[in-house]
Order: C-alpha cells, then structure tokens, then sequence
C-alpha cells in the first residue's frame, strides 16, 4: 500500500472526499438511516468541525469514513475517496496500513480508551514499530519526544506509567501522542473534550491546533458543542439525523448563520456577555427515529419556524452568498418568514423555563 | 477481523444488530428440553409405584438374571446382574436422588442465604467474621468430608450412643446424604447471595427506604430479599445438579445409600465392572444421571443470564 | 507486603477452624479414639502400646487437637498403624502422584480452555462458537465419574495402550517420560476436561466483554493486527473470572483427584484417605486433610498475588490500602 504514503504526501490539495455517503444498519425493527447522503471534502492541513446531537449520526460518520464499523449488518453506499483513492469498502487487512499511519483517531473518554494493563509507552510504541519497523530504542526514544511534543512533564518517567496513574488531561494527550506517532495526514478527534474539565478542554484544543499545523495535518472535529469548534476549525458541517444540514467555513457559518437549528444550537450555549441568570433557550423534543424519518424536513417537528411546506417538501442543500456556504432550509435565517417567527418566540423566552440545551 | 470489534457503542441506540434471524425474546431450546426432560423424570419418580410400565423397586424376574436380558421392548432398559429391571430402578433411584439433592439444596438455600444476606448487608466486622466462616466452609475438600462423616455416622448409628437422651437409629444412609449435602450446600450459596446483597444494599430504593426510616429487617424483607430470589432459583436448580453428581461421586467411593435400594450412583458402581459386556446397566443410568444434571444446569444457568446474575452462570 | 500478611493472619484462622473440625468429626460416634487409631480389633497389649505413644487422645477435644496441631507444625505427621507407616513416609511415596494429577489436569484445562475460549469470543455466535458451548455445558453436567466411565471406555479398552482400571502406578517424569505419560494421562484427562469446559467458558464470557470495549476499539484503530490485539490486548483484560475459577475449583480438584486415583490407579494420597476413612485411621485422616486444606489456601493466595500482577490497578489500590 505504499501508493498511499507517496500520494497523501503531497502537502497540498484535497485530501478526503467524500461523496453521498450512506451508512445503513439492518436491525431488528429495520433499516437505520445513521448517515443518509453526507458530501463534503476537507484540504490537507485544515480543520474541519462536525457538529450535531448524539443521534444526529456524527460518531457513525466519522467510524465510517475510517472504515472501523463492523461489516455485519451494515449497509454502505457513496464514496470516500482518501488521498484520491477510493477507501470505502475495503477489507480491514487492506485499512490497516492506514490506520495508525495515514489516518488516526482519538476517543472521547481517555480512561476507557486506553489500555488499562498495558505501560503507556508501550502503547505509543506499539504503531511505531507495527508501521515503520522501528527498532526498541529508537520507538522508545520517538514515544519520549512524543509525550514532550503534547506537554507531558516528566516523559520519560510517564512511559513506564499506567493510564490510571495519569490525570484525564495527561490521558487525553497521551491518547494524541499515540494517534499522532507516525505521523499521519489525517486525524479524527471524536468528542476529545467531553470527558474533561472545562480548564482542560481549551489546553488540548490548543495542543491539537498547534500539531496540525506543525504538521500540516488535516482535522476533523467532532462535537455536539458548537464552543469547541468555534475557534479551532476552518470548516463546520452541522449533521442533524443523518444529514449535512449547514455547512460554511466557520466565520461565514457564526456571522451568517442559515439554519435555525443551528441558531438553536447557538442560542443554547451560555456566554459569558448576557446577564446572569439569563435562561438557556432549549430545543424541544428529541432526535428522529432513524428508521423512519419524518416526511419533509428532518427538523421541522422540533423547529419553532417551521411551516406548512416544511413538513411536506424536504429541503435541499443550496448555496448561499457566499458560495462556499450551503444549507438546507426552506425558511433560513434572514429570510422574511424567518424574522417574523422570530419576533414572535423572543418576547416568550423570556417566561419558557429552561435546562441545559444541547444533549451531549 | 471486520468483526473483531461489534462496535455496539457507535450504533445508535435503536439499532440491534440481529441478522441471523432470531429475536431476543425466544426461549432457547436448550431451556425447553430441561423442562421438558425434568417434568417427564419427576412425573415418573413420584408416580412411580402407579405407573403400569414400571416395575417394583426390587422386584426380579425370572430369567432375567445375570444381566440376559437387554434393552427390549419388555424390559426398556434391559435387566440387571439379580434380574431386576434397569428401566425401573432408574426411576425409583431418580426419586432418591432428586428428592435428596433438592431437600438439602433448599436447607442449603435457608442457611445459607441467611449468612450471605447478613453478611452482604451489614458489611463491616459482620462480614469479615461471617466471611471467614464461609471460606472455612469452603475449604474443606468436599467429597472427602462428605465420605468422613458418612462414614462416621454409619458408626454413631450402629453404636448405642445417645446424646440427651436420644438414640442414632434413624441416622440411616438417606438422612446422612441429607445432613451432608445440606452443610455442604450452605457455603456455595452464602458466597453468591453474599455477592448479590453487596451489590443490591448500594441501590438506590435501598437507600431510599433506610431514609425514610425503614428498620433493618423490614427493608431486609421487603426490599433485598425480592430481589435475591431469581439469584437464588439459579442456585436452587444448579446446585441440585451438582449434588446429584455428587451422590454419584459417593456412590463410587461406597458412601451412597446401600444395595438393594437403588440410586443412579449405586447403579453405576454396582455395574461397572461387566461394563464391556453388559453395557446398559452401566449405560443406562448414567445416561439418567447425566441428561438430568444437564436438565437442571440448563434451567439454572438460563436463569441466571437472564436475570444477569454473573455469579451463579455456569 | 501489608496484603500479603493480612491474608496469610486469615488463612491461617481458616486453617485451624477446618483441621478441627474434621478432627471432630473423626471423633464422632467413636467410643475409643485409641482403638480406632490401633485398629480396632488388635491385643490389648498394642492398644497399651499405642496409649502411650499418644496419651492426649483421652483428654478433651480441644486438649486432643492442641496437641495435633503441635505436632503438625514441627514436622510429625502421625502415624498409621493400620498399615505400620509413619505420616511423613507415606506422604513422600504418595503425595508426588496425587500433585501430579493435580498438576496435569490444571495444564489441560488451561491448554483447552485458553484456545477455545478465545476463539468461541473471535467468531462470536459462529460454528464453532456455538458447538464449543454446548459441548462445554454437556462435559460440565457429567460428573467426574462418568467421564472417568466414558474414557474408560472409549479409550482405555479400546487402544489398549493406557493401563486399565487400578493399574496406573506411579512412575516419576524423570525416571521414564513414556512411562509417566501412559499412567497419568487418563486420570489427568478425566479431570482437565471438566476444568477445561469451565474455564473456556468464563475466558469467553470475560473476552466477549472486553473486545465491546473503547480500548480494543482504539487498539484496532492503531492498525494492530487482530492477531495482537485478541492475545496482547484483548487476553490479558479477560483472564479475571479463569483466574477466580482456579481458586474456586482447587476444592473440586481434590475430589476430582480422589476419583482418579481410585479409579484409575495412581496411589495418591486421595487414594490413601479413602482408605483411611473406611477404617477411621484417625491421624492419617487429620493429616492428609490438613494437607489438603493448606494447599487450597495456597492456591487461593496464589490467584490473589496472581490478581495484583495481571492488573496493575489492583496491585496499586492494594499498595495504598
């Protein structure tokens, strides 16, 4: 498979395409639309952030694209097309050249994801010498400049060192470490901040910023906070059940949102400039049922600004003014419709009781 | 290796991946031939004498002797070294045994769930004291003990010794089989209700109830208790499995219930040696003893996965 | 080691409860321990004579089982005088065979239940999975003497290279390898297949969980062969309740070997208690058992030190504590 290292290479270009991606899964109650025609593609070096609800499909999207979901039961159609070569639908023998070398993943819950009986050095040796045949010592050597490389202190003590006997936020950066090792062109961070303190969060955000570009390595984020994206991303996709609803490279997406969804999303984050015991603006009810979505628009039971035609005619994906912005949405924000709606749920948010908006 | 990881974390949670065709909620064969085999073997051991197609317990039959007559269609089993019919002995040794092995899996289960709830419950120096009895209980080498106090009480009831006024001349092989299998059965059952206590005595409703002021036995009776009974159904249907193989263990060791009453152990051993000629009185009864050990192993493990008690699954 | 000792303090309680208890029950129904212990029907002149080697056993029980346990401690085994042997000498011709047994069935069981019970996890719900399970319950619900039965029959009798019934002796690994093998092969058989059946289907059960979890996820999403990550990553996580079951089963073992022994040959000390307890040779019952019970607890210990190096988390919590 070295094809593969010569062409991904290149330091420049599309790297990842994907192109109507579906992923099915036959269960007993029927077929689950878990990722129902997703296309997008991402350059060598940028960051891209996926956005949406647990249930929205973002965690299946990401385990499809790298080909880690089991082949029993499960359906896929479309393409993805990694450093101009097709991926999906290859054998695990075939991906395993990628995985650990061209493309890596790292976890939401560092204490899980890491071998409990393994020493952590180990575990960061462990690509090193499957991938590049490195001998003990330099893999060791390697694995110590690794943990410097994400701000471990003390890194050659921590490679003797069990996951239980390291911090959540030493964990989640050894869980980098690992990913990063032999230095692939693409990582998948899935959820990497949920499962840490706030104070944490921002620090490996950072350390994952500063390695992509270090290493002109592509970034796919993926989140249901639309505050972890927020800064470190060149690109963001919202997914609700299963679709690419929004998507805009993330200046144009907060100065010109198109979606009320992902006005919602946006409206459901504290900030830190509205007065204390502002309420938190939630979206009601729950994620679609996967087997059998809604006719129309996927959203529109739960959307404040839906209308007649948006529970019969499912939107399409249209461009917005700037061309690089595409959204879905019969009645997006800005549009008169819209506004009117609008004026009307703001004076009564005010009265609505709240919780915390986003499920994570 | 694509299925290596059945990943079931990263499909939604609607998603059962099931495509061999089977639901969750069928019974598993297995589950149905134990109840079925054990409702057809208890059906004949307790109707045994008004039952036409059994024969008496010790009753021989001319020309049967040394074993002449094999599986036919008079004599299902064909007929033993006296000329007493297998089938029948089967039956009658499958009323000893069950009866034997469940009366004292259920002594086992009143003692020793006793222990294990006391001891799972008050945790503390409670528990360590109990805890040290049930793994002295658990030490002792079990089939070696069971043959020593047999042994001993085949003595005590021979002499004339008396104890506050009372003689040993009931202390026949039943009642010790009974005794031992009892004590023996206390330990196993401690350990496991033991376990489940601990982790019933964490949950929330039982936390819930000792705030509202509920005393200690009310909430042992009406909130732990409940909950430990599918535990203990496992236990129940495992353990008479395992002392009926135990009674066979015995049997061979010359410790079960003496000739000419019949057991499936006894059986067995009684046979053993023409085995090469004379396969079905061998054979057959410990066919019986196996298909019912099994029998009861299936219903006590299905219990127990189904009631997700890791402990008790076999 | 604060873990090691506290065990050991316990142990050590369970050891004295168990030795007199069986000690009384040696006494049970007896009228005359210095009969018992002669032999019953001898002279009256060795009854005297065994008196005066051990006059305690008129005293009191708790008296008769001080004296016992001192003597157990500083090396005095008892005696038999039933067949003229002192303890110590007995134990040395026949306790060798009884670890043996003991020792080969553990091996086979392991060598059974490790392949199967990883590969009954890899391919789950598969053929082999399936079959691998119902044959493990079917050989787990026949006790031990009917698979003694069974193997008697179908391959004692039928290759005619193992001895038959009762003429297994014993013969050292160092003194004949061949020899060791045909003789200890059956009994060690009769016992690891069960052992083998139970232990598969934990190490199943156990990996079956653990290849659901995060960490094997990531470990294949490093590029690990599968190869690895079931016997690097996946085994050691798995081993828990196998290893739990070894302890557990050291009791059954025992019985299991006293089986063996009498059916098959091998003089062990199984065999020898048997013996002992027909003819209440009351010492030799006290040692043997006492025997027994401390290798139960060592076995037990064993699993427990065993815990603390499978899982490092274990042995940390236990260093702190």
């Amino acid at each position: 498979m070295s094809g593969f290292q010569s062409a991904s290479r290149s330091s420049e270009g599309t790297l990842l395409e994907v192109t109507d991606l579906c992923t099915h899964f036959r269960t007993e109650r029927g077929l689950v639309r878990a990722v129902d025609g997703v296309t997008f593609s991402i350059e060598r070096g940028k960051a891209l952030g996926i956005v949406g609800e647990s249930g929205s499909g973002k965690t299946v999207l990401s385990r499809a694209i790298m080909g880690l979901l089991p082949k029993r039961g499960t359906v896929q159609s479309g393409s993805v097309r990694f450093a101009g070569q097709e991926i999906l639908g290859l054998s695990a023998r075939q991906m395993r050249h990628l995985w650990g070398r061209e493309m890596s993943m790292i976890f939401q819950d560092p204490m899980s994801s890491l071998n409990p009986l393994m020493k952590v050095g180990r575990q960061i040796t462990e690509p090193l010498k499957i991938h590049l045949d490195m001998p003990r010592d330099d893999a060791r050597q390697t694995a110590e400049r690794l943990l410097k490389d994400v701000r471990i202190p003390e890194a050659a003590r921590r490679l003797n060192q069990y996951p239980h006997e390291l911090s959540g936020g030493m964990r989640q950066r050894v869980m980098i470490a690992i990913a990063l090792a032999c230095g692939p062109t693409l990582l998948f961070a899935d959820e990497p901040t949920t499962a840490l303190d706030v104070t944490v969060q921002a620090q490996i955000l950072d350390l994952i910023g500063e390695q992509r570009r270090d290493r002109n390595m592509s970034v796919i984020l993926v989140t249901h906070d639309l505050g972890v994206v927020a800064g470190h991303t060149d690109e963001i996709a919202v997914m609700y059940a299963g679709r690419l609803v929004e998507k805009a490279s993330t200046r144009e997406l907060f100065a010109n949102m198109k979606m009320p969804y992902t006005k919602s999303l946006l409206r459901s984050i504290p900030k830190i400039d509205e007065p204390s015991h502002t309420r938190l603006m939630t979206i009601p009810g729950r994620p679609p049922d996967l087997v059998n979505p809604p006719k129309g628009c996927r959203f529109a039971p739960r959307c404040a600004y839906a209308r007649d035609r948006c529970h019969v005619e499912d939107p399409p994906l249209v461009a917005a003014e700037q061309p690089d912005h595409v959204y879905a949405c019969w009645y997006p924000v800005g549009s008169p419709e819209f506004e009117e709606r609008d004026a009307e749920i703001l004076t009564q948010s005010v009265s609505i009781g709240a919780t915390v908006g986003v499920e994570t | 290796m694509t299925d290596l990881l059945a990943a079931p974390s990263v499909v939604p949670e609607a998603a059962v991946t099931v495509d061999d065709g089977r639901t969750r909620r069928r019974l598993p064969l297995g589950l149905w031939f134990g109840i079925a085999w054990l409702v057809v073997a208890t059906f004949h051991a307790y109707m045994a004498s008004r039952l036409p197609w059994v024969r008496g317990e010790n009753q021989r039959v001319e020309g049967a002797g040394r074993y002449r007559i094999g599986p036919s269609a008079d004599f299902w089993f064909g007929s033993d070294k006296l000329g007493k019919d297998v089938f029948a002995r089967c039956v009658y040794g499958a009323k000893l045994s069950i009866t034997l092995a469940s009366v004292s899996i259920v002594v086992g289960l009143v003692l020793g769930g006793s222990l294990g709830m006391i001891a799972g419950y008050f945790k503390g120096w409670v528990d360590r004291a109990l805890a040290i009895v049930i793994d002295s209980l658990l030490a002792f080498p079990a089939l070696v003990v069971a043959a020593l106090l047999i042994g001993r009480f085949d003595v005590l009831q021979a002499s004339d010794i008396q104890v506050a006024g009372f003689g040993f001349e009931w202390l026949t092989r039943r009642w010790s089989i009974a005794i031992v299998f009892s004590l023996l059965s206390i330990a196993p059952v401690a350990r496991i209700v033991r376990a489940q206590t601990l982790s019933l005595s964490e949950r929330e409703y039982v936390l819930a109830a000792r705030s509202l002021g509920a005393r200690t036995p009310r909430i042992l009776f009406r909130e732990i208790l409940p909950n430990l009974v599918p535990a203990m159904v496992s236990v129940l249907f495992t353990g008479i499995a395992l002392l009926l193989a135990a009674e066979g263990a015995l049997a061979f060791l010359g410790y079960s219930i003496k000739a000419p009453d019949a057991s499936w152990g006894l059986m067995i051993n009684e046979a053993r040696v023409d085995i090469d000629q004379y396969w079905w009185a061998t054979i057959m009864p410990a066919a019986m003893l196996f298909m019912t050990v099994l029998a009861f192993n299936l219903i006590g493990d299905w219990v127990a996965k189904r009631f997700d008690i890791r402990e008790a699954a076999i | 080691m604060r873990y090691v000792l506290q065990r050991l303090f316990q142990f050590l309680i369970v050891f004295v409860i168990v030795t007199f208890v069986v000690m009384v029950f040696t006494r049970i129904g007896s009228r005359d321990p210095v009969r018992d212990l002669a032999g019953g029907a001898v002279g009256e002149a060795q009854i005297e004579e065994v008196r005066q080697d051990y006059p305690y056993l008129d005293k009191p029980l708790v008296q008769q089982y001080v004296y016992w346990l001192g003597d157990f401690v500083t090396g005095d085994l008892g005696r038999s005088y039933l067949q003229s042997q002192e303890g110590i000498d007995m134990f040395k011709q026949r306790l060798p065979a009884t670890l043996f047994i003991a020792f080969w069935a553990i091996v086979i069981g392991l060598l059974l239940a490790v392949p199967i019970g990883v590969y009954s996890a890899y391919r789950r719900d598969g053929p082999f999975d399936r079959i691998a399970s119902v044959s493990s319950f079917g050989v787990i619900s026949m006790p031990p003497v009917v698979v003694g039965v069974a193997l008697l029959y179908l391959v004692v009798v039928r290759f005619g290279y193992f001895p038959t019934v009762g003429a297994s002796n014993y013969v050292a690994p160092w003194d004949s390898p061949i020899g060791h093998f045909k003789n200890f092969f059956v009994p060690a058989l009769t016992l690891g297949l069960g052992l083998g059946s139970v232990w598969s289907r934990f190490l199943r059960a156990d990996m079956n969980l653990t290849l659901q979890s995060d960490f094997i996820m990531l470990a294949k999403a490093k590029g690990v062969s599968p190869g690895r990550v079931l016997w690097v990553h996946a085994l050691r996580a798995s081993v828990l309740s196998l290893v739990t079951s070894v302890a557990l089963q050291t009791s059954a073992l025992i019985g299991g070997a006293v089986i063996s022994e009498t059916f098959f040959g091998p003089k062990g000390i199984g065999e020898r208690l048997v013996f002992a307890i027909q003819g209440n040779d009351i010492l030799i019952i006290q040692a043997i058992t006492a025997v027994l019970v401390v290798g139960v607890v060592i076995a037990n210990l064993l699993v427990d030190l065993l815990y603390a190096v499978i899982d490092p988390r274990i042995r940390h919590m236990r260093q702190l504590g």
